[in-house]
């Protein structure tokens, strides 16, 4: 259980996060408030009297100061406001649904992130200058100079277009979801094209780290102690080796939060990757300020949640 | 998602590589239609969209988008058949018209029912186009010429007194000036001359009450059946429903698919049956049209002339371009462009767009001028150099021209094959910039712009759409300044004739332009469709997308 302090301690944590929320939003907010224009100019000349109308529906007539302060009161509500361009879409719900599936994404990928980027550096570093080691290495390279969204779109080639071709449409990634979440088949490439640059990342740290800790004092006495091979490693060289991984879980989850952006437009997945994009292409303002709040939420979450999880691994930090 | 076990598609392309008797038990048993067709059990009707609606209340829409959907949630007076002829809808026929072309008297159909089971009365229609009037969404002006519009917008009256209905399936309609256009608008149903339930307004509430599938009520053949914002729309067929024919189709599924490429890629694998209906029909990548064209499914493609043109526009008001001394450098820009060039380059070899050769007013419409007629589409480099020499022989009026453009991958295309072209083959250097869409088009209104692309979709089939929108002195959307007294003149003689006698008429200003060397005629759009072949009924046309109700999906 978490002591007093460590209570405290998160609660800090948890009010800078909201603070951090905040002044994102509000910065994205004066931003687009200061872009020429406005969403309702079309090459079609637009009635002054119904602009006036519409400006009043979106409370765009105030001055932006007073357009501010009911910004912030509704945020402080958990109210983002009403879309922009699809007119009558409340943003607040719309955007939750969206991040719940993004979430599903990303938890998967992170999953798999970690698992196959741990399993390939174990392996790298036990049989280290084998093949096996130069395999796992070759691959975590390729992996990590690929960006996502070139992997996605051969991904996408290779299941949907070539295997569809090839099985007679037996066999095949199907592209688009029916309906909001995916099932465990249609998360896996997408979680596979936003983790594999990560993954290759984590092999790599987590062969550096099990090589050095490899060769401690401890490790030597704890084979000549007798204990087998698969003991040593797991319980003494591992968890050891995976505190420089924690580290990196950080950025890694941040990079897999923004990775998504471009994975799930090449998906079709309607999460709030997706969101991302095509708010800011149809520039609907009240949108794209919620999905930044969004993404400072989940990103000063993410790495609230890391902080935590190194006094998992490492009995001597504290909070 | 793998599929593997007993997959329905898996028996598909086993029947497809042996026995035929296969295939049929595989789709299941299904029904004919009196055509002789054999139907699909599964009648869903798939496609996908790039981005979520906009609005679905008639008096607001504004966006093609949308009208592919509420022409099938809404009617109007009359409507557009297949073959953009007007035909009556919710009236029984075509109205009448009195000598002085001031009253039109509509007989309504007794039958027509609200999805809710309301009978529809001719003072809805009242009730739908004052609201329209007051509420001055951007088709507003589709009852302008209605008595009574101008107190209805000033906010001093609530119902447009030209309409009256002398009993319940009568609604007489008096104008105030005579327009031989009137009857185009009242077809054109999918923006404010749908009839709309005041109860159900009233129910949803003014500004949500067409967001639920609870109260978006309408007369039409399908009905809105589920909605997840910004991912999918479902639409289910009205039971019962009283027009014809009868739908067939009974159920429209709708997903959201920002990356049109990954939507070609569905459709590849069966799960969308078009890409292109609800106004997709510029969004298909041209690499995938490109290879869908060269491929085995190429019968699938579907070209249509859509009713959008593209031009260089040039301000009247400032020099160099400026009134009659601008007129042979107007010229000579226009004749320095090799337009087969240009389609080349800018529509993947001429395959989403046709060099516009016959005026303005694009190919499929009237008013069209017919191929190869527009003296300004031809392409000569010696007499522009002639002109350009003439008109500005120390090159100092043509230095520093910025060509203005909306950033898009189309428009910035033919911004740079323009830019050389005019370097190539005049030897002026003109800057491009291109300004952020909302910018470009306020400005381009407020005539701050020099020389600038433009272009135009028809809201309808008719002339005046063009000429009263964009060339005539007080036209709002034309962004030059051009004022020629004789052009409005003969516009204001043509809107108030039937379209028919009309169209001499428009073709002379259409001339006018042509001699004032107005504009520089760049493109026609066309709109591509991705359609299996077991989708039956109409295809699109210029305007529409085809009434779902004209659909049906054959076994396959």
């Amino acid at each position: 259980m978490l002591s007093r302090r460590a209570l405290i301690y998160l609660g800090e944590r948890l009010v800078l996060v909201a603070f951090t929320a905040v002044a994102v939003s509000s910065i994205v907010f004066l931003g687009v408030h200061q872009l020429p224009g406005n969403a309702f100019l079309s090459d079609r000349r637009i009635d002054p009297v119904a602009l006036q109308a519409i400006m009043h529906h979106y409370h765009l007539d105030l001055s932006l100061f007073d357009q501010y302060k009911l910004f912030v009161s509704g945020i402080l509500r958990g109210d983002l406001g009403e879309s922009l361009v699809n007119r009558g879409i409340p943003i607040t719900p719309l955007l939750l649904r969206e991040a719940t599936v993004s979430l599903e994404v990303g938890a998967a990928a992170l999953i798999f992130t970690i698992g196959l980027g741990m399993v390939l550096g174990v392996i790298a570093a036990i049989k280290q200058n084998s093949w096996i080691d130069y395999l796992a290495t070759a691959t975590s390279v390729v992996g990590y100079s690929m960006p996502n969204f070139v992997i996605a779109t051969v991904l996408v080639l290779i299941f949907a277009v070539y295997l569809y071709n090839w099985s007679g449409g037996a066999i095949y990634y199907e592209i688009g979801w029916n309906g909001t979440y995916g099932t465990l088949g249609q998360i896996s490439i997408p979680a596979f094209a936003l983790g594999f640059p990560y993954a290759s990342i984590v092999a790599r740290l987590t062969r550096a780290s099990m090589l050095e800790v490899l060769r401690q004092d401890y490790i030597r006495t704890a084979k000549a102690k007798g204990l087998s091979d698969r003991i040593v490693i797991i319980r003494h060289a591992l968890r050891n080796a995976l505190i420089p991984v924690v580290t990196i879980l950080g950025p890694l989850t941040i990079g897999i939060i923004t990775g998504s952006v471009v994975i799930e437009n090449v998906f079709g997945i309607p999460g709030l990757g997706k969101e991302f994009v095509q708010s800011i292409l149809s520039r609907d303002y009240n949108i794209v300020i919620g999905v930044f709040t969004f993404y400072a939420l989940a990103i000063g979450l993410a790495n609230l949640l890391v902080d935590f999880l190194y006094t998992a691994i490492d009995p001597r930090i504290r909070y | 998602m793998y599929r593997g076990v007993g997959a329905f598609r898996a028996l598909r392309s086993l029947a497809v590589v042996g026995a035929i008797g296969i295939l049929v038990a595989a789709c299941g048993g299904g029904t004919t239609t009196n055509q002789g067709t054999q139907l699909a059990a599964d009648q869903t009707l798939r496609f996908p969209l790039n981005d979520d609606i906009g609005i679905f209340d008639p008096a607001f829409t504004n966006a093609a988008v949308d009208s592919a959907f509420t022409q099938n949630l809404f009617d109007g007076l009359l409507k557009f058949d297949k073959d953009m002829k007007i035909v009556p809808d919710i009236a029984e026929s075509l109205p009448d018209v009195s000598s002085d072309g001031l009253t039109y008297t509509f007989k309504l159909r007794k039958d027509v029912k609200f999805s809710n089971g309301d009978k529809v009365t001719a003072k809805d229609f009242i009730y739908s186009w004052s609201r329209a009037a007051k509420l001055q969404g951007d088709y507003a002006a589709e009852v302008a010429l209605v008595d009574g519009y101008k107190d209805v917008k000033a906010k001093k009256a609530t119902t447009l007194s030209g309409m009256t209905a002398p009993d319940d399936y009568t609604l007489v309609v008096k104008l105030s000036e005579p327009g031989g256009y009137f009857v185009t608008q009242v077809a054109f149903f999918t923006a404010v001359t749908a009839v709309v339930s005041q109860k159900a307004i009233e129910a949803g509430g003014e500004d949500t009450w067409w967001t639920k599938p609870e109260t978006l009520i309408g007369t039409g053949p399908y009905k809105m059946s589920a909605r997840t914002p910004k991912q999918s729309l479902e639409f289910s067929a009205v039971d019962n429903w009283w027009g014809s024919p009868k739908p067939t189709l009974k159920k429209i599924h709708v997903d959201v698919i920002s990356d049109f490429s990954s939507a070609v890629a569905k459709y590849e694998q069966g799960g969308f049956d078009d890409v292109g209906f609800g106004d997709m029909n510029a969004a298909i990548p041209s690499e995938d049209v490109l290879r869908i064209k060269a491929g085995p499914k190429v019968s699938e493609l579907h070209f249509i002339p859509k009713t959008r043109t593209t031009w260089v526009g040039f301000n009247f008001k400032k020099p160099p371009f400026a009134g009659a001394a601008g007129k042979d450098l107007r010229k000579a820009f226009s004749l320095a462009i090799d337009r087969d060039k240009l389609v080349d380059v800018v529509c993947s070899h001429g395959i989403t767009c046709a060099k516009a050769t016959g005026g303005l007013i694009s190919k499929g419409l009237k008013g069209y001028l017919g191929d190869n007629a527009d003296p300004l589409a031809k392409f000569d480099a010696a007499q522009a150099k002639q002109l350009l020499q003439s008109a500005d022989p120390n090159k100092t009026k043509t230095k520093g021209l910025v060509y203005q453009y909306n950033p898009s991958d189309f428009n910035k295309a033919i911004a740079e094959n323009l830019q050389s072209q005019w370097q190539d083959n005049l030897g002026v250097k003109v800057d491009l910039q291109a300004t952020e869409r909302a910018t470009f088009f306020s400005r381009r209104t407020k005539e701050e712009y020099i020389i600038f692309r433009h272009s135009w979709q028809a809201d309808y089939d008719h002339p005046q759409d063009w000429f009263d929108n964009l060339f005539t002195t007080d036209a709002g959307n034309g962004g030059t300044g051009y004022s020629n007294p004789q052009l409005d003149a003969l516009v204001k003689k043509a809107d108030a004739k039937k379209t028919e006698d009309a169209l001499a008429d428009y073709k002379q200003a259409s001339q006018l332009m042509i001699d004032d060397a107005q504009y520089a005629p760049l493109v026609y759009a066309l709109g591509v469709f991705l359609t299996k072949p077991y989708v039956k009924g109409p295809q699109a046309n210029a305007f529409n997308d085809p009434y779902w109700n004209e659909l049906s999906i054959a076994q396959h």
